[in-house]
């Protein structure tokens, strides 16, 4: 296993968390964490570990296999580690993006969204069910185009550590250069909100670019408060319904549906239904558009 | 593997230090409206959508009930200390005892709404009551 820079960055996870617990709790926020939300919060990501070590050595044999194709004998040159991160940070935005437009991928993401809190905690949601959802697929390209593996394994680490701390209402904004290269907590809290406008907006991992570039940004508007969690949310601390829920909801689906209409239950957006009787984001952002044009 | 159980037990130490900080720093306060404005906001992002016409909010802001036009009642049922939008069916109970009501299906919720409480009520058990 090559070298893997989140084992090292889990104590000051715990340490940074332990700062924004005391960092709240005495400036009065006594709404930003709730302890058993934390506790499911905290558990998912100690899932996670498990679920990353169980699957984490098929993705890297994948991508050695990949790699047998590659195009270019890139090698371990120092100019390849900059260039790496940035790619693997644009096949991040595009597997995310992906994650919130096919319910496939979702059912596997869904959990780091399920939180009505947005804190520290809340980015150690991550998923239990990725290697099933396929969600390995995304970071093959890069090792086809000949970056060695081990490089991309830990350049995606390095970009999950990043987004550790992005995961906070204590910091506002930042320096106006950085908030527009760089994903920030005031672009990140846009991508947790239920808000009508801001569903399905700002996938990116590190560089807020991408999203700037394809059309997806939103900035965070101070004047409309935003609430967290998913659309229908779920109202229960059990950890493994915050887990499955989605992959169960899947499962009921196709079950019920005609048979014509089965597989895009898995493979259409979260909120289509063959009858028209849920709402899709962009339904719901329309629906919102109509409501403010009728004030 | 014996490093990788370590650092799994490791793990499992820190979470369950972390939440008990938490529990005593007192992140463990019920949820709180603290207006029907802030109860409508959390109406409207129902989803379908729920506009209410109607509302009633709890005296100590647990919890509030509220109509749309189409009939639909709805509740916002604590959760943590936020909370979540629930829809009632059309044949779900309402009693009114005393200014409160209670709704069947959902045992740990009551609303104080005071002489409001009648008006919500889909049985009369309240009207001798209240």
């Amino acid at each position: 296993m090559p070298f893997d820079p989140v084992s090292y960055a889990i104590p000051v996870f715990v340490a940074l968390i332990l700062g924004e617990l005391l960092w709240t709790r005495f400036s009065g926020q006594h709404q930003a964490y709730e302890w058993r939300d934390t506790g499911t919060s905290l558990a998912i990501g100690l899932g996670s570990t498990v679920a990353g070590a169980l699957t984490g050595g098929l993705t890297a044999a994948l991508l050695v296999w990949v790699h047998g194709f590659a195009l270019f004998s890139i090698g371990w040159v120092w100019w390849a580690w900059p260039l790496c991160f940035v790619l693997d940070d644009l096949a991040y935005y595009v597997f995310h993006r992906s994650a919130h437009r096919v319910r496939w991928f979702w059912a596997s993401h869904v959990n780091h969204h399920s939180s009505q809190h947005y804190n520290l905690s809340t980015a150690l949601r991550q998923s239990w069910t990725g290697f099933i959802a396929l969600s390995f697929i995304f970071r093959l390209p890069l090792a086809l185009i000949g970056f060695e593996p081990g490089m991309i394994l830990v350049c995606v680490g390095f970009n999950l550590i990043y987004q550790f701390w992005i995961h906070t209402e204590a910091v506002k904004r930042l320096p106006r250069w950085f908030e527009a290269v760089m994903n920030t907590p005031s672009h990140h809290r846009v991508h947790h909100a239920v808000n009508a406008r801001y569903l399905d907006r700002n996938y990116a991992g590190t560089f807020i670019i991408w999203d700037r570039m394809f059309g997806t940004f939103v900035p965070e508007d101070d004047e409309d408060r935003i609430r967290y969690g998913i659309v229908s949310q779920l109202g229960t601390f059990n950890l493994f319904r915050a887990v499955f829920h989605e992959w169960i909801g899947i499962g009921r689906d196709v079950w019920r549906a005609p048979w014509r209409h089965k597989l895009s239950y898995m493979w259409r957006e979260p909120g289509w239904s063959h009858d028209g009787s849920r709402e899709t984001s962009e339904m719901i952002r329309a629906r919102w558009d109509k409501s403010r044009t009728q004030e | 593997m014996n490093g990788q159980l370590l650092q799994f037990v490791g793990s499992l130490a820190a979470v369950t230090a972390l939440v008990v900080v938490t529990w005593l720093l007192g992140f463990r306060q019920p949820a709180t409206l603290s207006s029907e404005a802030e109860a409508r906001d959390l109406f409207r992002l129902a989803p379908g959508g729920f506009e209410p016409i109607r509302l009633g909010l709890d005296a100590q802001g647990r919890s509030a009930i509220a109509a749309d036009e189409a009939g639909r009642k709805a509740v916002l049922v604590p959760h943590g200390n936020q909370f979540v939008f629930r829809q009632l069916s059309p044949a779900s109970r309402i009693d009114a005892v005393d200014g409160r009501i209670t709704i069947a299906g959902l045992p740990n919720l009551a609303l104080e709404l005071g002489e409001e409480a009648k008006r919500w009520a889909t049985t009369d058990i309240g009207a001798s009551n209240s």
